[in-house]
């Protein structure tokens, strides 16, 4: 190959078609599957957000992210269910085991969003089309599955991104189901958008944007580099000058290490007392400590975040000397941080999380410490660490429910009805 | 305020002020230097509140008084200047005028009632003690302090006053270094722990001669050294050092000698292949041989030997490469005697054959071996 000539590289978001509405429908095929208007996200009477709408529902206004009550202020006819949530893991696996047969690199953007880097599969899909291939990919997905997806395409992890928008068959228009930008063709591409579309350009930076007369692409396009460093900034205004022309060289990473993970619970009713926020306080813990082992990781800093019943969201952490894994240590750290959080602000609680940061791999906390004996309960010991790995092994074949820690028994049940929680993994450095 | 003074002196007076001033300051006067003039010449102090370094310098003064200047613009101009005599006048209470040969510079400055004054330590009842011993103490056991927030106890130095020694302890919570030599100070108060701040013993190694008596003493929360020209100034770190002693073995009965060099370049050729994030290495004792053996996924692996003296039974013990390699560099002999217990219990690195009064010990956590 001639080393001069830069190929193009061929890059692919699948987005799969309102995944969690499409799932709670298969799951529940005579209920949910029977209702053009559905939610997914928590019951009537929870207080959890909008996970997912049908396009119906969509037309009323509903928005994921969107508290349900007012959800159903919009669309009072609108059925709500809570979210499927093993089921939409299984479904997601099951996705990307189907994308893992076209491209040895696919990377998972969330549950529902994976990017595929094609280059160098050119020969292997008789030198067709991006959007060819894409189509074969995305019938592949139906037949495998019977879920659907939506696939943009383009040199760019950005372009891939912003073109999967283009892909998604809707009533007012004739798309297909794929949208791919050739190579070349990008800056043309996103000069019909608004610079709200590119991801990063969030409300405050678009105020900023604004206020120097720049609403859409377009309006940014005729100022050179070097004028956007100068309005700018250097970093923000190279960083402008490179996406509104496509330009974006981030690697489609199939392993992204995680930075972050967390676990945390919108009860359905708020909590007021000390012993019913710390019997949710055990159950996040041993959850997101579980999540950590199974990353192969251990944590250094945890953090314990309660929202209030007045929406104030205030949150404690702790750094320890040396990486964690184990559910003793971990809850006993978050305990005492709750306990901070509840001396200086005694109110009912609507949510608690619990996060782990600071993450190295499993062999960060291999490195033995001097004063383990001294510091008290928040070192780890090497018997926690066996007893982790014991309870992994239960869990393994037993379930989750298999072994729980004693404060987590018994009250899940009349908290956590219709409660909404959520399990995050981030891979964004802050 | 006027004077003059030798580009050579104000050079010498600024470096060793340099330290002590704060790259970032949220307090704008923490950036600039203090200029007193007074009959004996010129002192130049810093302070970034947490410690402070002032030092005398010879000058023709012929004015006395007082300002502060941004101390790196001082010091960039001072490097810059052709080989002249300097001269230093205020033009009012917020700005100097520099001459130097056909240079000429005006500055601005704040007031020098803006910059806060040095923590007050009461030298009457101060203790002697020779600087070389201390520079001993504290370039053998600084390097080990924790560099870590989550326990700022682990910080700084404990230097422990003892009636016939002194001595200094650092640790990380992973290694420990302590070394003591007898004492040759005089007025020292009897027994005495305190918890000091690297940074500021950093600037004491560096800022005063090896053979110069130093005068040394405690204010409420601080500490003040002093020789002739130079003072240094630091907060104390409070609280309960941990109880170092209670980790240090005494039934380690597994003794290897080996040369330091060679066991240093056998660490660093295993350390090449060795994980980047926990830098494990397996030694393995047996009779009169060490062998090093690293595997790492997806890297590859490599192994190694060293002839040493080893008596009791074979060992099989993980480590953090880079922990051994630090630690080798201080030892002040040839040889270095180990001394082990367990695979998962502490290790003692000493001088073998150190021939100088003082006793200097080493400790290092080991790493899981994973098989």
């Amino acid at each position: 190959m001639n080393a001069d000539v830069i190929v193009p590289r061929r890059i692919l978001l699948a987005d799969a078609d309102a995944f969690f509405v499409a799932v709670a429908r298969m799951v529940d095929p005579d209920g949910a599957g029977r209702e053009p208007l559905l939610i997914v996200g928590g019951t009537a009477e929870s207080r959890g957000v909008v996970c997912s709408a049908s396009y119906e529902t969509r037309r009323y206004g509903v928005r994921s992210g969107m508290p349900i009550s007012r959800a159903l202020r919009l669309c009072p006819e609108a059925v709500c269910v809570p979210v499927p949530r093993r089921a939409c893991t299984d479904m997601s696996h099951g996705i990307r085991e189907t994308l893992g047969k076209f491209s040895p690199l696919v990377e998972a953007a969330s549950i529902d969003e994976w990017y595929m880097d094609l280059g160098g599969t050119e020969v292997l899909y008789d030198n067709e089309t991006l959007a060819e291939t894409a189509h074969l990919i995305r019938t592949a997905v139906i037949r495998d599955t019977g879920l659907s997806v939506s696939i943009g395409g383009g040199t760019s992890k950005l372009v891939a991104k912003l073109a999967v928008e283009h892909a998604k068959p809707k009533a007012h228009n004739s798309a297909t189901g794929v949208f791919v930008v050739p190579p070349g063709s990008e800056a043309g591409f996103l000069a019909t958008l608004e610079l709200a579309e590119i991801p990063m350009i969030g409300p405050r930076f678009q105020e900023r944007l604004a206020s120097l007369g720049m609403k859409q692409v377009a309006d940014v396009l005729p100022h050179s580099a070097a004028e956007l460093m100068r309005m700018l900034g250097e970093r923000e205004g190279e960083w402008l000058w490179e996406r509104v022309r496509g330009i974006h060289d981030g690697a489609v990473e199939p392993h992204a290490d995680a930075k972050s993970l967390s676990r945390d619970e919108t009860f359905a009713v708020d909590i007021a007392d000390d012993a019913g926020l710390a019997h949710e306080l055990a159950s996040l813990a041993q959850r997101v400590s579980s999540d950590l082992r199974g990353e192969g990781l251990a944590a250094r800093t945890i953090t314990v975040r309660i929202r209030d019943h007045d929406f104030r969201t205030r949150s404690a952490s702790r750094t320890l000397d040396a990486a964690v894994m184990s559910d003793r240590v971990i809850h006993a750290v978050a305990r005492q941080l709750l306990t901070k959080l509840r001396a200086a602000r005694r109110v009912p609680a609507r949510l608690l999380s619990v996060a782990l940061t600071s993450l190295s791999s499993h062999a960060g906390a291999d490195q033995l410490a001097l004063f383990e004996a001294q510091a008290g309960r928040e070192v780890e010991t090497e018997k926690d660490r066996a007893v982790a790995r014991t309870i992994d092994r239960v869990r393994e074949k037993f379930g989750s429910e298999g072994i729980v820690m004693g404060g987590a028994l018994g009250r899940t049940e009349e908290n956590g009805k219709g409660a909404d929680s959520h399990r995050r993994r981030g891979t964004q450095s802050s | 305020m006027r004077f003059t003074i030798s580009r050579e002196k104000l050079q010498e007076g600024l470096t060793a002020v340099a330290a002590s001033i704060p790259t970032k300051t949220t307090l704008p006067v923490l950036s600039n230097i203090l200029v007193e003039a007074t009959e004996k010449g010129i002192r130049l102090s810093g302070t970034d509140l947490d410690i402070a370094v002032s030092t005398e310098v010879a000058a023709d003064v012929e004015q006395v008084g007082a300002i502060t200047i941004p101390a790196k613009k001082l010091s960039e101009i001072a490097r810059e200047l052709p080989p002249s005599p300097v001269k230093i006048a205020s033009s009012g209470e917020q700005r100097i005028t520099l001459d130097c040969g056909r240079s000429h510079f005006k500055i601005n400055g704040l007031p020098k009632d803006e910059f806060p004054s040095f923590p007050s330590v009461k030298f009457a009842d101060s203790w002697r003690v020779k600087s070389g011993e201390l520079q001993k103490l504290i370039s053998h056991t600084s390097f080990a302090v924790s560099t870590e927030e989550s326990r700022p106890i682990l910080n700084g130095v404990l230097w422990e006053l003892r009636p016939e020694f002194m001595r200094m302890v650092a640790t990380n919570g992973h290694r420990l270094a302590k070394m003591e030599v007898p004492v040759s100070s005089s007025g020292a108060p009897q027994t005495s722990d305190l918890i000091v701040p690297p940074k500021a013993l950093e600037q004491i190694r560096r800022l005063f001669p090896a053979d110069e008596e130093l005068e040394i003493a405690r204010g409420e929360n601080h500490l003040g050294f002093r020789s002739p020209f130079t003072a240094v100034y630091t907060r104390l770190i409070e609280g309960p050092y941990p109880n170092y002693d209670q980790v240090i073995p005494k039934d380690n009965d597994r003794v290897a000698i080996c040369d330091k060099i060679a066991l240093a370049s056998a660490l660093k050729r295993m350390s090449v292949i060795a994980s980047d994030q926990t830098h494990r290495i397996r030694l393995s004792f047996n009779s009169a041989i060490l062998r090093f053996s690293v595997q790492t996924p997806d890297l590859g692996e490599a192994t190694d030997e060293l002839p040493v003296k080893y008596t009791g039974d074979p060992l099989d013990i993980g480590f953090n490469a880079a922990y051994l390699l630090e630690i080798l560099r201080y030892i002040p002999t040839d040889e270095v005697r180990l001394t082990f217990k367990a695979p998962e219990r502490a290790a003692t690195l000493e001088p073998e054959g150190w021939s100088e009064p003082g006793k200097y010990l080493c400790l290092v956590m080991p790493l899981r071996l994973v098989d």
